[in-house]
């Protein structure tokens, strides 16, 4: 009783929030070439009574309508809304923008409270719940719950012009079950990979046994499992039980991989979907489906979560050149000392031969990550890395631009400025 | 660090024994009345080969079949590397492979037993009828899906400890044999992992995937009870701890272990065991033959029926291979037993100084006297109350089969449940 009531509050408190940031931005905008209210107001008048007839969105729609007669009054500055997230805009500068996290804060905070309440649920054992929600703490990027959140909720406008609260139930399920998936895997991962801190702090196989650490990823994928059967929907479940497959699949080819110049591009990129764009790309299809959105919204949500999830990791491998261990929260160099190839040093390989037998050796012979290091800096390849993640990033919007344009299809565009321009 | 340890997978090696002495064992004890065709001698492995014979083909194919795909002959490619090292995952792997047939392969036959057994409901659509040897293809996909998750947490189990190294963090020389090798197991059970979640989807029955979930999430669970010491074997709990309760029967059945009082178990022998080898083991069983009731659309009360039977028969199963090592009049060097089996757990309650000798493997059990703590289980009572433990639950499990009709299959599980109790 106390959880839902708490989750409709904070859904009226997302949509006052969401009314406040547009209120406020079109305050400080200096010149406002396009009028953003009508961004969002429905341009004729049967969809003017959609709007009114649904009480959230009717609340939604006057807030909107206040701030415009009172914008008129008011100085404008010149000032465009900008967040702790971003370096700076990617692409052309537009009037307003949306932070995906401002928008869905209070709702990405209830879902770790949730995912934490729903591990408590199975068991007794303190530490087995101590392990499983070391991950569960907020500090983390929570890229996955909030893209498919915003998928969700532009696919529910795109589709019925509202939120049913039934199907967003579902989709939040499917966000919490998709950020599940995703620490589960970290965990095996820290046992698999011997890491040692992670968002900076100590990675799960430093505190705990190592045994132990594995159950407790099983857990967690169990307890993801069960939530999944919940939603009583088949293909929902297949979909992200296949991501599991994917996921191991992924880490397979990583672990030793003894393919041609050729083959190498292939293999990353198939290995790149399998680890990480196979799980967001399936949640965004999966928050589609449960929506019931006809097939080509469907496709369209999952090449969408693809081409983000790709660009995303095509970022991560290049930070791990550029980025200092202190933003990122676990060692510089990381990849290559785990003997990985990831795309800077794939493109280098191109103007730097010498790096082949490197990559063949997995930089195990001293100095070989040293060299790598230094080789890919002096090449392009961070660069052409950053140019086939802005590839991915604008593939992305294209896609999203499909869908009707609402608060959450705007975030859906504007959180590729964070995928592309983050820090961590 | 010590890594002669290390190579005991205990469970595995104890199923090994177990087996190698019921190829021995021709018992002649009385046989029971309400075995309509029974086999005339207690031979767990007829008793096993010719059920495989009823529900039509020998069940240990069911493992062939992931044996053969991409991924684990990549493993097995990786496993080869690890030759001439100390990783228990060799164990484990060969104790898979080449002991197969038996002991893994009897669960996944045991859910085909109860699925002929209890036939299909009527109610089932035509379209659904689709079955060889009396069990539907999606009992079948159950059987190996319980088999997959079976074997993915026996290699799990089957990792090493690597938190205690001192050079743990990313310097690690990543080459070391034990970290290869806890990769391999870990991803090797996360593929089988994986793999049964994906077939369990393709069931397209929701209430199974949330039924088997549990049973996967109990396994995880039963690894984190009571005390363990530093590779995380468990360890009994004091019998001091003990509080007095009146009602001293172990739990009847439990949802999640949530709101159960964990005071009120550990250090009550008999409560102890069954609670700890109903996550580790009772739990899969017992709901697997209740899904594969599920799917064959039988009614919620026959369903619940299943899922006793299974719980009941792990748990028999469980005390046949606690009492093996106590069978031997002296405990041969180097070898161990589990500390949390029954008759160890009763000679505690008996004379709880010896959990002296107990504390002393806190850090690591090799400091414990194993052969100290066989001899004193040898004198006390606890051989006899795991016998009488191993008949109650046998018994359970018998008399749930008596509920089902009579023929070949359930005939074959009598069977196996006396070929167990006269092991």
């Amino acid at each position: 009783m106390s959880v839902s009531s708490s989750r409709a509050a904070s859904a009226r408190l997302v949509q006052e929030k969401l009314c406040n940031l547009l209120f406020n931005n079109q305050q400080k905008c200096v010149t406002v070439k396009r009028n953003f209210g009508s961004t969002y107001l429905p341009q004729t008048n049967s969809f003017m009574k959609i709007y009114q007839g649904t009480s959230k969105f009717g609340s939604f729609i006057n807030g909107i309508k206040q701030s415009q007669a009172s914008s008129t009054s008011i100085p404008q500055h010149s000032r465009d809304y900008s967040s702790v997230h971003t370096q700076q805009p990617a692409g052309p500068i537009r009037e307003y923008k949306i932070d995906p996290y401002m928008l869905l804060e209070d709702e990405l905070k209830y879902i770790f409270e949730d995912i934490r309440q729903e591990l408590h649920q199975g068991t007794n054992q303190k530490e087995l719940i101590q392990i499983a929600e070391y991950y569960f703490d907020g500090q983390g990027k929570a890229l996955r719950p909030m893209v498919t959140l915003l998928m969700g909720k532009a696919i529910n406008y795109h589709m019925y012009r509202e939120n049913n609260p039934r199907t967003v139930d579902a989709q939040r399920k499917i966000a919490m079950i998709a950020e599940m998936i995703h620490s589960a895997s970290l965990i095996h991962d820290d046992v698999i990979d011997q890491s040692f801190s992670r968002r900076g702090k100590p990675s799960v196989n430093v505190l705990w046994n190592h045994k132990k650490v594995t159950q407790a990823g099983d857990y967690v994928l169990a307890i993801a499992s069960i939530m999944l059967s919940r939603l009583k929907h088949d293909e929902v479940t297949l979909m992200l039980s296949a991501v599991l497959n994917d996921l191991v699949q992924g880490e397979f080819m990583q672990l030793g991989a003894k393919e041609t110049e050729n083959e190498r591009f292939s293999h990353y990129f198939t290995k790149t979907y399998r680890k990480t764009a196979s799980l967001i790309a399936n949640a965004c299809k999966g928050s589609a489906t449960i929506a019931g959105a006809d097939a080509p919204i469907v496709e369209t949500a999952f090449l969408y979560g693809k081409n983000l999830g790709l660009a995303f990791q095509f970022v991560d491998d290049l930070l791990d050149f550029v980025s200092s261990s202190e933003t990122m929260g676990k060692p510089a160099a990381a990849d290559l000392k785990l003997g990985l190839a990831t795309a800077p040093v794939l493109f280098a390989c191109e103007k730097y031969p010498e790096l082949n037998p490197m990559i063949m050796r997995r930089f195990k012979e001293p100095g070989d990550v040293e060299k790598a290091f230094e080789l890919v800096h002096k090449s392009q390849g961070l660069e052409q890395t950053r140019f086939l993640a802005r590839k991915h990033c604008l593939e992305a919007i294209k896609l999203a631009n499909k869908l009707a344009e609402s608060p959450y299809q705007k975030g859906l565009t504007d959180i590729m400025d964070l995928v592309l321009n983050r820090m961590k | 660090m010590s890594l002669s340890r290390l190579y005991a997978t205990k469970e595995l090696l104890k199923k090994i024994t177990f087996l190698n002495a019921s190829r021995a064992i021709t018992s002649a004890s009385i046989l029971s009345s309400n075995a309509p065709k029974p086999i005339q001698k207690h031979d767990f492995n007829r008793a096993v080969s010719e059920a495989e014979k009823i529900v039509g083909y020998p069940t240990s194919f069911l493992s062939l079949r992931w044996l053969l795909s991409d991924e684990i002959a990549n493993v097995a490619l990786h496993l080869r590397k690890l030759v001439g090292s100390n990783h228990p995952l060799l164990k484990t792997a060969k104790n898979l492979i080449y002991d197969g047939k038996s002991n893994m392969q009897a669960w996944g036959l045991i859910v085909l037993l109860i699925s002929k057994a209890a036939g299909q409901s009527n109610d089932l659509l035509e379209l659904e009828q689709d079955k060889s040897a009396g069990v539907l293809h999606s009992q079948r996909a159950l059987a190996e899906i319980t088999e997959m998750i079976r074997t993915s947490h026996l290699i799990h189990q089957g990792m090493v400890n690597l938190q205690t190294l001192k050079k743990s963090g990313n310097e690690l020389a990543s080459d070391s044999e034990l970290i290869f090798g806890n990769k391999i197991a870990l991803l090797g059970g996360d593929y089988l992992l994986g793999n049964a979640c994906l077939q369990l989807a393709g069931l397209r029955n929701q209430e199974l995937i949330e039924l088997i979930s549990s049973a996967v999430r109990d396994l995880a669970e039963s690894n984190f009870i009571g005390d363990r010491d530093d590779e995380n074997v468990a360890l009994p709990s004091d019998p001091k701890c003990k509080i007095h309760i009146e009602d001293e029967s172990p739990l009847e059945h439990f949802e999640s272990t949530k709101d159960i009082d964990m005071s009120l178990i550990l250090g009550h022998p008999e409560r102890e065991w069954s609670f700890r080898h109903t996550l580790a083991s009772g739990s899969l069983l017992g709901k697997s033959c209740q899904g594969t009731l599920k799917l064959a659309g039988q009614s919620e009360e026959l369903q619940r029926h299943g899922y006793s039977f299974g719980k009941h028969l792990a748990l028999a199963w469980q005390a046949s291979m606690d009492l093996e090592p106590f069978r031997m009049q002296e405990l041969p060097y180097n070898t161990s037993f589990s500390l949390i089996s029954a008759p160890v757990l009763f000679q505690l309650d008996h004379d709880p100084s010896l959990y002296e000798e107990i504390k002393k493997g806190r850090k690591s059990v090799e400091e414990i006297n194993y052969r100290k703590i066989h001899e004193a289980v040898l004198s006390g009572p606890g051989i006899e109350q795991t016998k009488e433990l191993q008949r109650k639950h046998g018994q359970a499990a018998m008399d749930v089969l008596n509920e089902f009709p009579n023929c070949d299959a359930r005939t074959a599980l009598q069977n196996i449940i006396m070929a167990m109790q006269c092991l």
